[in-house]
């Protein structure tokens, strides 16, 4: 216990910048739901405070509280002084997980999601035939299973993984650039039609790409389960592996995944990076220089990941509008709720928090709702249809290769 | 908490409303003025305002005392709890229950949001004025309880000035009516008048019935630099001179500007000694008219100014106002936040004093605030671990306060007395005064059980 303090203590330069002005408050999903301190990251860091202050007897105990949240960075992003929530929500439930035990679920997302990607690979084709029978189909490719704990719709899982079918280097015919794309365990099992589509998209952009053999994970289940230590080792591993491709850039498509290699990434990688990181989309534009235009007529609403570069945010919205010029956008702009883990551990408020969302686009009769990250989609498609609305949740590349297919409504 | 009070608690609120174990507990011992190390026994949420007499009585019973908590922004700590207090929380009574639109008024229970209020008045094509920088998180309740200004302070008023009529239950649970619905109403005492910056000490505030206005048909905002602060200070009091009321004058010093652009890149000029951000509303003609006058005032003492083209630029500047306290407290661990106020013809000898404090003690102080009210907030910033340097501080937070009262001002002007000031009650009022505020709280809570210790009461 006393090591305990003393590792909590250690965030106090990082906690001391807390003034508790309370802004976090108008951005947290969690206190807009709940209306409690201890939903929201000032609470959550007075509660850490509290303890090396000595106020707080059983340490271990504030862990449920931490823990509670959907790593959303909003309250960072929105923290007039700058306070590092993330970090100090990381660390903190690192220092907690050494007194507090992890439920067995969990021990088992660590042991086989992260240690052994190739057994879970082995196992997809199992899981795919396990939902295609215990399951009911409600939308193409989207299911509700029968039995077991939850009524969550899932998108189905992929036969044969992304990285199983397509490892190894799709050159380009005219190569200008070559990348590694890193898919990330969504699109690799889940959303692999989105891998598939942004290697042939690239290869018809004349860059050349390299797929991994086996998909490592990005480490953030380890990171929001309390294990930095493998965090870390992941992190490192991913950019060890990188540094195998004579590439310039690293693609990706899932935010989360890029804010754990790269940015948290950063804090935690012993291990140096030599490439450029990027997400697909910013690729597309920056670097390529696209700019799709008008790819559909109907009506469609952009929604923005929390973990998106969002200096890059203006950039993403003009590119949306600018594919069908019947654009809505979204009054409710909070975070879908999914939160990874947290969508595991707390369901009813994961799907509370997307509720309000689900029910604008539905009632606003969206047919496309674009998101470049496989977690919020999932828990949109989710939402959408428990609401009981018609729209498609796409990524947007899905659009943009069809309209580089049939290229009369395509100008670069 | 023994067990069968904790059940009747739950019985009145709710199960998941109610908060008894030490780490929920800690979520609630502080507010945005500091932090106390005691812990209040218990919190409580009631989703409807027909449970708050239930649990006063229900303290009176157990000899808890009642700290009403709204969105817990205020900073003055007048929500800080203590051993043996209950902390009543209310945001979860947050229903806007009506928008009048034919007879211009809003009724709404004490925990919603002021933002919310603003915006759904804007919806029924209204406006509610009172715009205090925290406006996206403070509830109204606690707004009301401490008659919180804002940046329209200048023309529109504070909130009492919409305050028509509330709803409250006192230390006994009684009912208790004040104002309503009609703009005229001299039926007994002017009890939204006394409430209003009543910190909690009198009753808790369940709902208000506050005015709303037609919203003007135009506006300017404009930024105007300076090289000399003080200039900046004489074109606000020249204005005013001049008979003009603009809905918004705001200082910033070099200080605050250089701070606020690296915290969110929106453009300002970094090399100016001092910006006043201006406002001015009304019908066209008048805009026009007032606004050429303004850019003469602000000419002649060297004002560069700046109009905000579009509505994205406006938006900017408001927005560079609003982040000016929070953007301050990134520098430092510790941030200390004045509110002194003075006659706004006295705005330049205040701020050459603050300079001159701030030189004195050799701490750091960065200005902002409505100079367009006399009230500016000088903000310390330092670090509460090192002793030395708080010593000095709290000199020099004395002699702002002597400077202010001096100059015929006030302690404060909208963040209230709470625990920070009540030591300094007496020297601004005088024995007399306190006195009568005392008799005043005992006499409508005999047992003192409403946040007390608040203001020295
Ligand atoms: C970033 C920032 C900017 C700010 N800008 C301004 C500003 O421009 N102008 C300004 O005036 N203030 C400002 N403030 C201070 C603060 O926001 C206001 O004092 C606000 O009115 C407090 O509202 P609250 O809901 O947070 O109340 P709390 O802090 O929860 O409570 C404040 C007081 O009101 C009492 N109270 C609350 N609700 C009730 C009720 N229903 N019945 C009875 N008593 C009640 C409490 O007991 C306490 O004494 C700012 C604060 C911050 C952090
Ligand atoms: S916004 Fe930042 S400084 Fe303000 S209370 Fe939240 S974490 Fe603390
Ligand atoms: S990360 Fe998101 S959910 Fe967690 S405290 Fe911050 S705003 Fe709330």
């Amino acid at each position: 216990m006393e090591d305990l303090i003393k590792e909590l203590k250690e965030l106090e330069e990082l906690v001391i910048r807390c003034m508790k002005c309370g802004t976090c408050q108008a951005h947290c999903p969690l206190y807009k739901k709940d209306f409690f301190e201890q939903s929201v990251a000032r609470g959550k860091i007075s509660m850490i405070e509290s303890v090396y202050e000595g106020n707080l007897e059983d340490a271990s105990r504030i862990l449920k509280y931490i823990d509670y949240c959907l790593m959303c960075g909003r309250c960072k992003n929105n923290c007039p002084s700058g306070v590092k929530t993330d970090e100090i929500f990381l660390r903190a439930k690192s220092a907690l997980r050494k007194v507090e035990k992890l439920p067995s679920w969990g021990t088992f997302v660590l042991k086989i999601v992260m240690e052994k990607p190739e057994l879970l690979s082995k196992l997809s084709p199992l899981m795919h035939m396990g939902l295609k029978f215990g399951s009911k189909q409600v939308k193409a490719d989207v299911f509700k299973p029968l039995f077991g704990l939850y009524s969550r719709n899932v998108a189905s899982i992929a036969k044969k993984s992304f990285s199983d079918a397509y490892a190894g280097f799709h050159k380009a015919e005219n190569e200008k650039f070559s990348v590694i794309f890193y898919p990330g365990c969504a699109v690799n099992y889940i959303y692999k039609h989105w891998g598939e589509t942004i290697v042939k998209l690239l290869n018809k952009l004349d860059v050349s790409v390299y797929v991994p053999d086996v998909n490592k994970c990005c480490g953030i289940p380890a990171a929001t389960l309390g294990d930095m230590q493998l965090y870390a080792k992941m992190v490192n591993e991913n950019r060890q592996l990188f540094k195998n491709f004579d590439a310039d850039y690293v693609i990706t498509c899932c935010p989360t995944c890029a804010y754990g290699l790269f940015d948290m990434g950063e804090k935690v990688a012993e291990e140096t990076f030599d490439k450029i990181e990027m997400d697909i989309l910013v690729f597309l534009k920056e670097v390529i220089g696209l700019s799709p235009k008008q790819l559909t007529l109907e009506k469609i609403a952009l929604h923005i990941p929390c973990h998106y570069d969002h200096s890059k945010d203006t950039f993403l919205k003009d590119l949306i509008k600018g594919i069908s010029d019947n654009f809505y956008e979204l009054k409710d702009q909070s975070c879908c709720g999914f939160g990874g883990t947290f969508n595991i551990k707390n369901y009813n408020s994961s799907k509370q928090i997307v509720k309000n969302k689900s029910e604008e686009i539905k009632t606003a009769e969206v047919e496309k709702l674009f998101t470049p990250c496989p977690g919020c989609a999932m828990q949109l498609t989710d939402g959408i249809i428990r609401e009981g609305g018609e729209a498609e949740v796409l990524h947007p590349v899905e659009l943009i290769y069809r309209g580089l297919i049939d290229s009369e409504c395509f100008r670069r | 908490m023994k067990k069968s009070m904790y059940k009747k608690f739950q019985k009145i609120a709710g199960k998941k409303n109610c908060f008894v174990n030490p780490e929920e507990l800690s979520g609630y011992c502080f507010d945005a003025f500091a932090k106390s190390n005691a812990f209040p026994e218990i919190v409580v949420a009631p989703e409807s305002p027909e449970c708050i007499p239930e649990i006063i009585t229900l303290c009176n019973e157990e000899n808890l005392a009642i700290v009403t908590r709204g969105a817990g922004t205020n900073l003055s700590g007048g929500t800080l709890p203590f051993d043996g207090s209950c902390v009543l929380l209310t945001t979860k009574l947050n229903k806007i229950k009506e928008i009048n639109k034919a007879d211009h008024y809003a009724v709404v229970e004490a925990g919603v949001v002021t933002a919310d209020i603003a915006n759904a008045a804007a919806s029924a094509g209204l406006f509610y004025p009172p715009d205090p920088g925290s406006m996206n998180i403070s509830t109204i309740g606690g707004n009301v309880a401490e008659n919180a200004g804002g940046l329209r302070g200048l023309k529109y008023g504070v909130t009492k000035d919409y305050l028509m009529g509330l709803t409250l239950f006192d230390a006994e649970a009684n009912k208790v009516i004040g104002g309503g619905r009609t703009v005229k109403q001299v039926t007994g005492f002017n009890l939204p008048g006394l409430f209003a910056g009543s910190e909690g000490l009198l009753g808790i505030m369940a709902e208000f019935i506050l005015k709303l206005i037609p919203p003007p048909e135009s506006s300017k905002s404009m930024l105007v630099t300076y090289n000399d602060i003080l200039k900046a200070c004489d074109t606000v009091s020249q204005i005013i001179a001049a008979n003009i009321l603009p809905a918004t004058m705001e200082l910033m010093d070099n200080f605050t500007i250089r701070t606020v652009e690296e915290a969110t890149e929106i453009g300002l000029p970094v090399d100016a000694d001092a910006l006043l951000l201006l406002e001015i509303d009304g019908h066209h003609g008048q805009v026009e008219d007032e606004f050429d006058k303004v850019k003469s005032i602000c000419k002649k003492n060297n004002g560069h100014l700046k109009i905000a083209e579009d509505e994205d630029s406006k938006n900017k500047i408001w927005e560079a106002r609003r982040k000016a306290l929070s953007s301050l407290a990134r520098l430092k661990p510790t941030l200390i936040l004045e509110d002194a106020t003075v006659p706004r013809s006295k705005i330049s000898s205040m701020m050459s004093s603050i300079m001159d404090i701030s030189r004195k003690y050799e701490i750091t102080i960065g200005t902002f605030g409505h100079a367009g009210d006399g009230n500016l907030h000088p903000t310390i910033l330092t670090d509460k671990r090192d002793k030395d340097e708080m010593l000095r501080v709290e000199k020099a937070v004395d002699d702002i306060f002597s400077v202010a009262l001096s100059l015929g001002g006030t302690l404060s002007g909208e963040h209230g007395i709470g625990t920070a000031k009540s030591k300094y009650l007496e020297m601004e009022y005088g024995s007399g005064t306190v006195k009568f505020m005392k008799n005043l709280k005992r006499g409508v809570d005999i047992k003192n059980v409403l946040n007390p210790g608040k203001m020295g009461l």
